[in-house]
């Protein structure tokens, strides 16, 4: 397992050794982590791995096995009031007041909050929910509406950690696009977010650092950026006349020639490579990041879980 | 207890509340007429000897007496249904139901601890129940005044009447909200706390009709609710230690498991 330094003073979350058991089975074992000030962390794995244990317990649904945790200094069990005040939540498929205008419930929620709203109007104005919208029953939205609702509700008391947990689910790719930059803005305000989800790609866009847990182990826990460094990039070539020589390029693997084209997996630094190939006769390169579901499968490799993080 | 939660409980029910406001009102104001017009024919057929007494009875209450009518009525199937919609069906609902309808994840992600969820949820219970008890005794108060036979009835003891009814409803509430933080699911706790209800009422209603199995009313929370008893001057004090230890079990039993039990994601 690639883990980092864990439990630094400032952390916003620090758990050590946190298990749940549920009767005999374990759905989370050992679990050691921490997410820092400011930070988007990424929380991975496929349904049942124990992505929403580990949010269940950090709130005070659930109580530990074994083992600790503190959310902003605060330890989860002894606490859990005071970390729900300081921290906004988003459930998984939430659940809202069929009954109550989106306007009420989220005025409701606020009160029960007990810290204002300061961001909703803001929230709303980003997430395209007009007053007109608002105004309307709760029962009448769409599956994106109470997804936007429970965003808003998450945020709009400006929480210093939020804990997100699939957030984007039933958003509409314009809505996605407003969330991550939402996120990023939060980022920038020095705002902490905790951030479950099982959509790579958007991960990959707005996480700083992810842990990938498996079976309720934690797999891997990096930098976005070190974890990608550290893939192979698929390259693309493609000259004219003569082949450039690509013999004794470091990292250049697994190398297929068909004709004028040539495809290969590149390791580690790309300037070597660019500069190796440099030549009159090339004619067009392509270079694919590498993509963390690639990092993802290779944890679930052989596991059921990879095809539906995959679908 | 948290006054938002409170208020927002009493709101969401207000329009089945106001109902059952007005069909209380209207029930208690029949109990009155029907004692008037029927009274004496029942006395007469008691007296009679074709019917054994104990028929005439229905649980506590008679028509022979001006209390006793305000008992049956109080204690008639259609009193109970009145006040079980909040004593039994939103109890039941407030933690089950929220949470097989997911909504209690969001309400338990606020800074409010489930002691205080519970506290609030039981304070909204029981200003319902007393609002309806209020609407029966009222009802019954304006009836007893239209027919003219206040003077049958010691106004001094409906107070006393009143507690005693708010504690054995809210012995069924206690009960429905400790059923109802049992389980993850509303229909396990309807259906326990519907049997507990039923039962207690079977046991009042066999022992009232059938002297040989009388010691069953004993057992029955709907024995010591007894308005007749009380307009009389007899109230029994022991009649509201049993309905006050009825209240506390389950209280107490919800207040140790609610904030113990695991609230896994709902499925």
């Amino acid at each position: 397992m690639d883990a980092e330094p864990m439990g630094t003073p400032q952390a916003v979350i620090a758990t050590q050794g946190l298990t749940k058991h549920y009767g005999k089975v374990e759905a989370l074992v050992d679990l050691t982590l921490d997410v820092q000030p400011g930070e988007i962390f990424g929380f991975l794995g496929p349904n049942g791995a124990g992505k929403s244990t580990l949010i269940r317990t950090l709130l005070g649904f659930l109580h530990p096995t074994r083992g600790s945790a503190t959310v902003l200094g605060l330890d989860i069990v002894a606490d859990s009031v005071e970390i729900r005040r300081r921290t906004g939540y988003l459930p998984g498929g939430i659940a809202l007041y069929d009954s109550l205008s989106g306007a009420d419930a989220l005025e409701y929620l606020a009160d029960l909050q007990d810290r204002g709203s300061t961001m909703r109007q803001e929230l709303c104005e980003r997430l395209q929910m007009p007053a007109s919208v608002l105004r309307r029953k709760v029962r009448d939205y769409s599956r994106g509406m109470r997804q936007k609702i429970g965003v808003i509700q998450a945020l709009q008391h400006d929480p210093e950690l939020a804990i997100l947990d699939e957030p984007t689910e039933g958003l509409d790719p314009l809505m996605q696009h407003a969330f991550y930059a939402l996120m990023d803005d939060q980022r920038a305000k020095g705002r902490s977010t905790f951030f479950s989800s099982h959509v790579l790609s958007e991960v990959e866009r707005i996480c700083d650092r992810v842990a990938i847990i498996r079976s309720g182990q934690l797999m891997a826990l990096q930098n976005v950026d070190d974890l990608l460094a550290r893939r192979k990039k698929k390259v693309e070539l493609r000259w004219r006349g003569v082949a450039p020589d690509l013999t004794g390029i470091p990292g250049l693997a697994d190398v297929e020639v068909k004709g004028d084209r040539m495809r290969a997996t590149l390791q580690g630094d790309v300037s070597g490579f660019v500069r190796a190939i440099a030549s009159p006769s090339l004619e067009d390169l392509t270079i694919e990041p590498a993509r963390l579901e690639e990092a993802f499968l290779e944890y679930y490799a052989g596991d059921e879980a990879s095809e539906e993080m995959r679908g | 207890m948290n006054l938002r939660l409170y208020l927002q409980t009493l709101r969401w029910n207000r329009v089945r509340l106001a109902a059952i406001v007005v069909a209380s009102v209207g029930w208690g104001m029949l109990i009155p007429v029907v004692y008037v017009a029927f009274a004496d024919a029942f006395k007469q057929l008691a007296n009679s000897g074709a019917f054994p007494k104990e028929l005439l009875n229905f649980g506590s209450g008679s028509l022979f007496t001006l209390p006793g009518a305000l008992t049956l009525g109080l204690q008639h199937p259609l009193a109970i249904a009145f006040v079980g919609i909040f004593a039994v069906g939103s109890t039941v609902s407030a933690i089950a139901g929220e949470r097989e309808g997911g909504t209690l994840e969001v309400l338990l992600s606020r800074p409010i601890s489930r002691r205080t969820v519970y506290v609030t949820l039981a304070a909204a219970t029981a200003t319902l129940i007393a609002i309806v008890m209020l609407a029966l005794l009222g009802g019954q108060l304006i009836g007893v005044a239209i027919q003219g036979v206040g003077d049958e009835l010691d106004l001094g003891l409906m107070p006393l009447v009143f507690l005693n009814g708010l504690m054995l409803w809210s012995a069924f509430a206690a009960f429905g909200l400790a059923a109802s933080v049992s389980f993850d699911r509303h229909a396990p706790a309807l259906g326990l706390t519907l049997a507990y209800l039923l039962i207690n009422y079977f046991l009042e209603i066999l022992g009232s009709l059938w002297r040989d199995v009388a010691w069953s009313q004993e057992y029955s929370l709907f024995h010591h609710f007894n308005p007749g008893q009380i307009l009389t001057g007899d109230a029994d004090p022991v009649d509201f230690v049993i309905l006050a230890v009825a209240i506390i079990i389950p209280v107490v039993y919800a207040l140790i498991v609610f904030p113990r039990r695991d609230l896994s994601a709902p499925s």
